[in-house]
């Protein structure tokens, strides 16, 4: 302390003028913005990841064809009742799932069925009372039983599922490295966006023209990470083709949900001929 | 521009992945044939940067954000044909795992978003660039196609709306999916992509380009010089065409429901029921006297929407593209 008090002769002229430079005010929603969507997404990859405990307890092909019949009936059907009755259903099931998992869910499903419900309004109005409610409590349906499934398998598990039905390999390939390339040009992103607000002090004009240029340097780093990739494929050997090691068997949960399906598939007949 | 499910019958998305299976097919061929293996990766990694690109949020006049899609950007930077593996990579992750856009209208999605966007997109900006050699000609390209790009796929996303209410409707002539014609489905979805998605389109697809033109010039996507007539035509028949092709697979369709089939049969032709369900007084058709009293089926007014829309577009480019043509001869001789 004595030392800075006796040679302060020796600092520079600059260092000892009082500043008081206050930043400018600026606007910079749209970086937050972009930093939030991009965040989001990287935490629902994350978040599947890790729920290795709480995942489907269901066999994730039959869930998929499962949810897939079900959203197919939905979209068919001409009976208002049905719809309510699969709605239920649907929500039957939400309620049996943890509530953070339940909020996202619903978070997702409700949000688009409101847009739904705002678009429908006009004509709600005008008369066409049919499609309105109807197409509104079909949107609720399909997005939350796609919601259960996305938020109750593993992605991985998504994909071996596809192999399952013989999607083709090259698909699959695309669609793996798709998933955790998300993950880590998300990453990188998310760095340059924290970057930019960080050295953005006072009023920045040109933040417009960084974003391009977070863009444009994900774009070449992407190209970079392809080409890294192909040569360490080739190094391990791997040559783009998947193959199923487990065979897993289908438990009584797994026959249940067969049932249930089965039920739907009786009742849209059902009510379809009413 | 995620259509979701229910919004389209179950026999028009699956007329328009019926659609996509071709260009599937021709897609991973010839991006078989450009890009040497090695580059496969690449396709995944492009389907994740065009992911991301759709989390990147631009700022709008009157403070608001939207983001853009990048079709023609993808489109430009690897080409229209791994632009559209892609982009259709980018949607099947959001409809499977985020719940964005619909699983059964996933075919269509793909379709305005994966095919005409980058490929419309794409050949308006070789187009140009072909035929206007300066730098000031590569831009308008950019900029033009990409404008061209989004608001194309909009107009296709707004024709699929609108064809639901003729095609598909229950006894009491009320629509059974998207209940709005194309008198209201056209401008809803024009409007605001002329306005603002185009504009954010453009800024965005222009910045990145000149950015990476900055910083790593030669990683563009070199493809074939392009045809003018050719790519008249093509552009021209596809748009005419789409509704058209759509329409008659939607009737063929029919079997999906006992119940639309016979709707279009009682109807005699798709072109006939209209007018009905105007009479009837109870249709949201009814509120608009305008296509009642031209006596122009609903059906013909699409298609003359459709071509209309193609025609002043290809006037509109034209005429920039000579005026700009004759600069740069100027500037060349």
């Amino acid at each position: 302390m004595d030392n800075a008090e006796n040679k302060p002769a020796d600092l520079p002229d600059w260092l000892l003028k009082d500043e008081n430079y206050i930043p400018l005010v600026d606007k910079d929603t749209f970086v937050n913005k972009s930093i939030l969507s991009v965040f989001k997404v990287l935490s629902r990859i994350k978040k599947q990841d890790s729920q290795g405990l709480t995942g489907s307890r269901i066999h994730v092909p039959i869930h998929v064809l499962g949810t897939f019949l079900l959203i197919m009936l939905v979209s068919l059907t001409r009976s208002f009742i049905f719809v309510i009755i699969v709605n239920v259903w649907l929500l039957a099931v939400l309620s049996m799932i943890d509530s953070e998992r339940l909020v996202r869910i619903l978070k997702l499903s409700a949000g688009v069925t409101l847009c739904t419900a705002v678009v429908m309004l006009p004509a709600f109005i005008l008369g066409n009372t049919y499609s309105s409610i109807m197409i509104t409590t079909k949107v609720f349906a399909t997005i939350t039983a796609m919601g259960l499934l996305s938020h109750t398998a593993k992605w991985s598990a998504l994909t071996e599922a596809l192999k399952k039905f013989y999607m083709p390999d090259i698909f699959i390939f695309i669609l793996d490295i798709t998933i955790k390339y998300i993950d880590l040009l998300g990453e990188l992103s998310l760095n340059m966006f924290y970057a930019l607000k960080l050295r953005s002090v006072g009023k920045n004009r040109s933040k417009y023209s960084s974003m391009a240029g977070i863009a444009g340097s994900v774009f070449l780093q992407s190209k970079e990470l392809a080409e890294d990739m192909y040569h360490a494929m080739e190094c391990r050997g791997f040559t783009g083709e998947y193959h199923i090691n487990n065979k897993s068997e289908l438990k009584w949960l797994d026959y249940l949900y067969i049932v249930i399906n089965t039920g739907f598939l009786i009742l849209f007949i059902y009510f379809g001929r009413m | 521009m995620h259509i979701p499910d229910n919004y389209l019958s179950p026999s028009t998305c699956a007329a328009m992945g019926a659609a996509m299976v071709p260009v599937w097919t021709k897609a991973v061929r010839k991006v078989k044939e450009e890009i040497p293996k090695a580059k496969i990766p690449l396709l995944g990694v492009g389907a994740a940067f065009s992911f991301l690109l759709m989390m990147f949020n631009v700022p709008l006049p009157g403070g608001t954000t939207g983001h853009a899609v990048g079709g023609t950007l993808l489109a430009i930077l690897m080409g229209p044909y791994a632009a559209c593996i892609s982009v259709t990579v980018a949607l099947f992750i959001q409809a499977l795992l985020f719940g964005d856009g619909g699983i059964l209208a996933f075919g269509a999605n793909c379709f305005n978003m994966a095919f005409i966007l980058p490929f419309f997109g794409y050949y308006i900006y070789k187009l140009i660039k072909d035929h206007v050699r300066s730098e000031k000609g590569e831009y308008l390209g950019i900029v033009l196609g990409s404008y061209a790009g989004i608001n194309v796929a909009a107009l296709c996303a707004a024709i699929e709306f609108g064809i639901q209410p003729l095609l598909f409707k229950d006894g009491a002539g009320q629509a059974l999916y998207c209940p709005y014609p194309f008198s209201v489905s056209i401008p809803a979805m024009l409007i605001p992509h002329l306005l603002v998605a185009g504009i954010v389109e453009v800024v965005f697809t222009a910045a990145i380009i000149i950015y990476i033109k900055k910083v790593s010039p030669g990683t563009f996507y070199k493809g074939a010089r392009v045809k003018t007539k050719a790519v008249y035509g093509l552009v021209a028949g596809l748009i005419c065409f789409t509704p058209l092709g759509l329409m008659a697979t939607g009737t063929a369709w029919g079997e999906w429901g006992a119940d639309e089939i016979k709707e279009v049969v009682t109807g005699g032709n798709a072109l006939g029921f209209v007018p009905q369900g105007m009479k009837e007084g109870f249709n949201f058709n009814a509120v608009m006297p305008d296509y009642a009293v031209s006596g122009l089926p609903e059906a013909a007014g699409y298609l003359l929407s459709a071509v209309a829309g193609v025609a002043i577009m290809i006037i509109f480019f034209k005429i920039l593209s000579n005026l700009k043509k004759d600069k740069a001869g100027n500037n060349v001789g």
